[in-house]
């Protein structure tokens, strides 16, 4: 009988069909495209869900499913899938955000009137495809793949309006910064190849035997290294350098420092893009690439510190830039970098559960977020700056109330959903911090501050931006008579408000902690069974990551402050009260009647904030003042010296050419007397060298 | 398997000249006769038979050693029938084939078609005899039976005074050529006293003066140098191209080059082994030298050509320079039958791509839409089918990945990179690269420019279409089948 495995490629071919659907009929169709994007998606996630409880059922896959080329005594390269716990969890997050940003789009799109809906469409259902694509890799080429081919279509659907002047730019923008990145990545699937080829068939496979995170982890544990290929290196230093160049694609798609440049910009796309990017595709590929190789990255101290550090400094770092902005969107683009510097710290510092816990939450209550604020551009005519709204909470009951839920979930409020994560994440950083020896302890514990300090500043710019939105006198005119929405924007935000405010139920560790209770079910289903099942054919249990941290990534953990219980109690009440502090302060200083602009009290500070610590300006400068010098140095040579040699050959060429030619005479006396002669030379020339003579 | 007697090793020869006496005897009875059908049919069926036979011998094979270890000879050793005689028999019996079968246009309408055909056959059985010629008697008279009938066939359109000037000039280089061959026929017996191959090189080891002996040696060199078009022997080879009907172009510069050069790699690799002549005449430098004039001369002659034709038997000539590192790059190491296995390869898909060039080249001089470059604007416009057969040739002969020719190019680069003959891989990849650009002439007139208003196309004519066609279609089928071919040459290479 045929199982949900079987079906498991349709995952990603449905919404194929539905890009492919929109693109060519989608002018006759009704909706343009839309019914067929959510038929597509809905179908997807039914899929998924289905997948999702096979894999319950601790049956997982992966296989081959296309091989392109193989080499008989050498590796192979394939199309496969992979489907184990983390995969189902991120198919299942991947298709409903799809399908309820698909259902936002007929009123936010559709409703509007737009132009172009098919291409929009299209656009959606092959970025949907794609990321389901890339989710569900069995080898990391294949990932690359789909993981350009995901950057493409953000290039295509941020740049949806591109007869307007920005757009265009900032579609470019964001190809060309993550583009950047990936040339890193690219460098490291070659050097995987490279890397692994002697040693298995499959060497750039993720999980199994064979698969290039087991091969490494024998490399080190039992100094397997025949048929490796370090180039020299010492294995440790070689899979640290290895791990870093795939953190470069990581990183620009995931939006770290200092690759983050192009997230904010991106907000020129349509909203319900926005929200997709944000939530479920472009961004959180980056961080699901690191959670998929986890194995791999897990048994290098260094690139674990590195990728901590990053994560700790972007969210701190974008959260001091979401306190000062002034439209909605762009306070929600600085909350995603934090946010998903938050999942770095956690991957950084040995808490998978954690990382992957958040990027669950964070992807219900940011794709809420933008949703909610698209509404609020429904209704505000296209006008996105805070300050000319004020007062929609009466108007927009059902945005309001799903809004703020999103928005206590990013605040990290108990007992909304991102509490719950974001407490795991600090509470991982910390425990590892203390635990870890020398350099990585001191690193995490950096990190760690880092990201506690950030929890502060997400809750005053989360509620500055509700309490300016939503609260006190409508400011302007159109805040005065906001344009209704209509079911197909509130349901989605009815789904996503309900989910926001429960999905941290998932994995309640503090509750576990306490109560004894095994409530912690994201962490039951990523270890698998204890002996055996899947995580011992795939290595990619939880368990199994864990060991490896402790043995090679040199990750342990220690309870500083009163065991583990009050570490954790303390940990919990530090996070919660700096979200709250953050809270409160917001309200003070804008939960009035008539908010003012408190920015100017910041002097130079608000300078610097306002131009985004000249991030742009230095990347601008890097390309105009630096790069483009030198690719004009390098055009020079190129047409003097290269161009210049192959045209003097041709021309030398066609003369001696012509000359040549001139020895045919047409004479045939001419020929019989150079053929003589020829013979003769040759006889004098060989016979003197032969002595003959 | 039925064991066949012996003489039967050489069909594909006794095929070829029954062939040629058919047709004679045709003629005797019906000396005006125009009966196309009739003539071009016997010619078409004898050439394909010869050819079937001598593949289907090969895979049977008939080639190899025998039990006693002895391959199949004739007449006290004088003729051998071993793998490389059924190879080149292929080759020639192939090229001629298609060479008939456009004939039965373009010859139509003229007269003397019996003679024509016959002189074909004839010529082709020399060729197919040389293949298996083991003494240099035996060479000396094959190679009269090839290019005496090739003289009269240049100059087969007797009204046409480009036709009857390359005949004759062909005729004279042709007759210095023999001079010279002949001459160092005798002296080489003069200083071995033997004409059979193994015989002289066991001649050889009796000291002979060193003079006699190098001599007759670059005489004979010489001999095989105008058979195969070299340089300083090539003179004659664009003239009697340019003026010969296109078929008998492609005939010629085909089947007969690789005749002469079946005569080489006997003659050098057989009766003057080189550990032992060496000393006197290290003839794989002569032939180095050769190699490289000959490539250069070929290809930056057929750079600045006005006419098509012209600029393909420029070509041709280059190409027997890159066949020349066949037996240039002979080192005496254990590469040795890899480089003589790969100049035969290359003559095999050379003999294909180079003979569906030439044929196009009548299918345009059939429309009679011009001679030069600026002639072809525009033709795919008409003609796509056939000039995307051509495209395919040419660019195969370029060796571009989309015939066979690339991989027997690639061979021969191997062969110069095993034995280190870096000076010849040079230049094969200078000379390959200038190649491209003249052939892209052609293919960018066809297709991309505009064409002229008089352009105008009446009549398809199936023998010429389907002649191009195969042709093209065998070399695109020679990449997958390049193993086959390279494997088989390989194997007689190593019989030698």
């Amino acid at each position: 009988m045929a199982g949900a495995f079987d079906f498991a490629p349709a995952i990603a071919l449905l919404p194929f069909v539905s890009f492919l659907v929109a693109l060519f009929a989608g002018q006759y169709l009704p909706k343009r495209g839309a019914l067929a994007g959510i038929a597509a998606t809905a179908g997807s996630f039914l899929l998924s869900a289905w997948v999702a409880i096979t894999v319950a059922g601790g049956e997982t896959y992966n296989e081959a499913l296309y091989t392109f080329t193989a080499g008989l005594d050498a590796f192979e390269l394939h199309l496969g899938l992979l489907i184990d716990p983390l995969t189902a969890l991120m198919l299942l997050i991947v298709t409903l955000i799809s399908l309820l940003v698909h259902v936002f789009s007929l009123g936010y799109m559709n409703d509007e009137g737009e132009t172009g809906l098919p291409r929009y469409y299209a656009g959606l259902g092959l970025f949907t495809a794609s990321m389901l694509a890339f989710v569900y890799s069995d080898n990391i080429l294949m990932a690359f793949m789909f993981f350009e081919l995901v950057g493409l279509c953000s290039y295509l659907l941020i740049g949806f309006h591109f007869r307007e002047k920005a757009p265009p730019s900032a579609a470019k923008k964001a190809f060309l910064v993550t583009r950047f990145g990936d040339y890193f990545f690219l460098i490291g699937v070659v050097a995987i190849f490279v890397t692994f080829a002697g040693a298995t068939r499959t060497p750039g496979a993720f999980a199994g035997e064979g698969s290039f995170p087991v091969l490494a982890e024998h490399a080190l544990a039992d100094g397997a290294t025949e048929g490796l290929n370090t180039l020299g290196f010492e294995p440790d230093t070689w899979f640290t350098i290895l791990g870093l160049l795939v953190l470069g694609g990581v990183m620009g798609k995931s939006a770290q420092f200092p690759l983050h440049t192009w997230l904010p910009d991106a907000m020129e796309g349509p909203t319900p893009v926005s929200a997709l990017i944000h939530a479920a595709t472009m961004v959180a590929a980056g961080v699901y690439l690191v959670a998929r190789m986890y194995g791999f990255y897990a048994l290098s101290p260094t690139a674990l510190a590195i990728v901590a550090l990053i994560g700790g400094f972007t969210a701190l770092f974008a959260a001091t830039m979401g306190v000062v902005k002034q439209e909605l969107k762009q306070v929600l683009a600085y909350s995603t970098i934090s946010q998903y510097g938050y999942m770095m710290l956690a991957l950084g510092s040995g808490g998978y559960i954690a990382a992957v816990f958040h990027l669950t939450t964070h992807a219900v209550f940011k794709a809420l977020l933008f949703l909610g604020a698209g509404s609020v551009i429904i209704a505000m005519h296209h006008e996105e700056n805070m300050w000319e709204m004020g007062g929609l909470k009466d108007k927009m009951p059902v945005t309001y109330w799903s809004f703020l839920s999103g928005s206590l979930a990013l605040a990290g409020i108990v007992p909304f959903a991102g509490f719950w994560s974001k407490d795991e994440v600090l509470f991982e950083a910390l425990i590892h911090g203390f635990g870890s020896e020398g350099g990585l302890g001191t690193a995490f514990l950096l990190a760690y501050a880092m990201g506690l300090l950030a929890v502060f500043f997400t809750g005053f710019y989360t509620f500055r931006m509700v309490f300016l939105t939503f609260h006190g006198e409508p400011r302007t005119e159109t805040a005065r008579k906001p344009h209704g929405v209509r079911w197909n924007v509130k349901g989605p935000l009815a789904v996503l408000g309900v989910l926001a405010a429960i999905v941290g139920f998932i994995n309640m560790a503090p509750v576990r902690q306490l109560t004894g209770a095994h409530i912690d079910f994201l962490h039951t289903w990523l270890n698998g069974p204890e002996e055996g099942g899947w995580p011992a054919e795939l290595s990619t249990g939880l368990h199994h990551y864990e060991e490896v941290l402790h043995d090679f990534g040199l990750v342990s953990a220690s309870y500083p402050l009163g065991g583990e219980t009050g570490t954790l109690l303390v940990s919990a009440a530090l996070s919660l009260g700096l979200a709250l502090a953050g809270v409160l302060a917001a309200r003070s200083l804008y939960a009035v009647p008539e908010p003012v602009e408190h920015t100017d009290e910041l002097g130079s500070i608000k300078t610097l904030l306002m131009h985004n610590y000249y991030q742009d300006e230095y990347q601008v400068w890097l390309a105009t003042g630096v790069t483009y010098p030198i690719a004009r140095a390098a055009d020079k040579f190129d047409q003097g010296v290269v161009d210049g040699v192959v045209n003097g050959i041709s021309s030398v060429s066609l003369f001696t050419g012509s000359r040549v030619r001139r020895i045919q005479t047409g004479v045939v006396s001419n020929y019989a007397a150079f053929i003589t002669i020829a013979l003769v030379v040759l006889l004098v020339v060989f016979g003197v060298a032969g002595g003959w003579f | 398997m039925v064991n066949l007697p012996t003489w039967t090793a050489l069909a594909p020869t006794l095929l070829l000249a029954l062939t040629a006496i058919i047709l004679l005897v045709v003629d005797s009875v019906d000396p005006d006769t125009s009966n196309n059908e009739l003539l071009a049919g016997i010619a078409g069926i004898g050439s394909l038979a010869a050819a079937a036979t001598s593949a289907w011998l090969i895979t049977g094979g008939t080639g190899l050693p025998g039990e006693s270890g002895a391959l199949i000879t004739f007449f006290g050793d004088q003729l051998v029938a071993d793998q490389m005689y059924l190879f080149f028999s292929f080759l020639i019996a192939s090229v001629l084939a298609l060479v008939v079968v456009a004939s039965y246009d373009y010859m139509r309408e003229h007269r003397y078609q019996a003679e024509y055909y016959s002189l074909v056959l004839l010529a082709a059985t020399g060729m197919s005899l040389l293949a298996g010629a083991n003494s240099l008697a035996v060479a000396f008279v094959s190679l009269e039976l090839a290019s005496l009938p090739s003289y009269a066939l240049v100059a087969i359109l007797k009204r046409n005074r480009g036709s009857v000037e390359a005949a004759l000039k062909y005729f004279l280089v042709g007759a210095l050529s023999s001079g010279v061959f002949a001459y160092g026929i005798s002296l080489i017996y003069g200083a071995t006293g033997s004409l059979q191959f193994n015989d002289v090189a066991q001649g050889l080891s009796g000291g002979p003066p060193a003079a006699l002996l190098g001599v007759g040696v670059m005489m004979v060199a010489g001999g095989v140098a105008f058979k195969t078009a070299s340089s300083p022997f090539h003179f004659w080879a664009p003239e009697a191209y340019e003026g010969a009907p296109a078929p008998v172009s492609a005939f010629l510069s085909s089947a007969s080059k690789a005749a002469g050069f079946v005569l080489a790699f006997r003659v050098f690799v057989t009766a003057f082994p080189l550990d032992v002549v060496s000393t006197t005449v290290d003839w794989v430098i002569v032939f180095q030298v050769l190699a490289i004039v000959t490539m250069f001369v070929g290809n930056f002659a057929a750079a600045t050509q006005e006419k098509v034709k012209r600029m393909l038997a420029y070509s041709s000539v280059g190409h027997a320079g890159y066949v020349l590192i066949g037996l240039a790059a002979l080192t005496g190491g254990s590469s040795d039958t890899f480089v003589l296995g790969s100049g035969m390869s290359h003559l095999l898909v050379y003999g294909f791509m180079n003979t569906g060039a030439f044929l196009f080249i009548a299918l345009a001089e059939y429309w009679d839409i011009g001679r030069t470059f600026e002639d072809y604007n525009g033709l795919a416009t008409e003609a796509p089918l056939a000039c995307g057969a051509m495209t395919v040739l040419l660019f195969s002969l370029a060796g571009l990945p989309i015939g066979g020719g690339f991989f027997s190019k690639f061979y021969l680069l191997m062969a110069t990179v095993n034995t280190g003959t870096w000076l010849l891989g040079a230049a094969l990849i200078i000379n390959s690269a200038l190649s491209l650009f003249y052939y892209s002439r052609i293919v960018k007139a066809m297709w991309i420019e505009e064409p002229a208003a008089s352009l105008e196309i009446d009549s398809y004519p199936v023998g010429l279409y389907t002649a191009v066609i195969v042709a093209a279609i065998v070399t695109v089928l020679l990449v997958p089948g390049f193993d086959a071919v390279s494997s088989t040459a390989e194997s007689a290479a190593a019989l030698l």
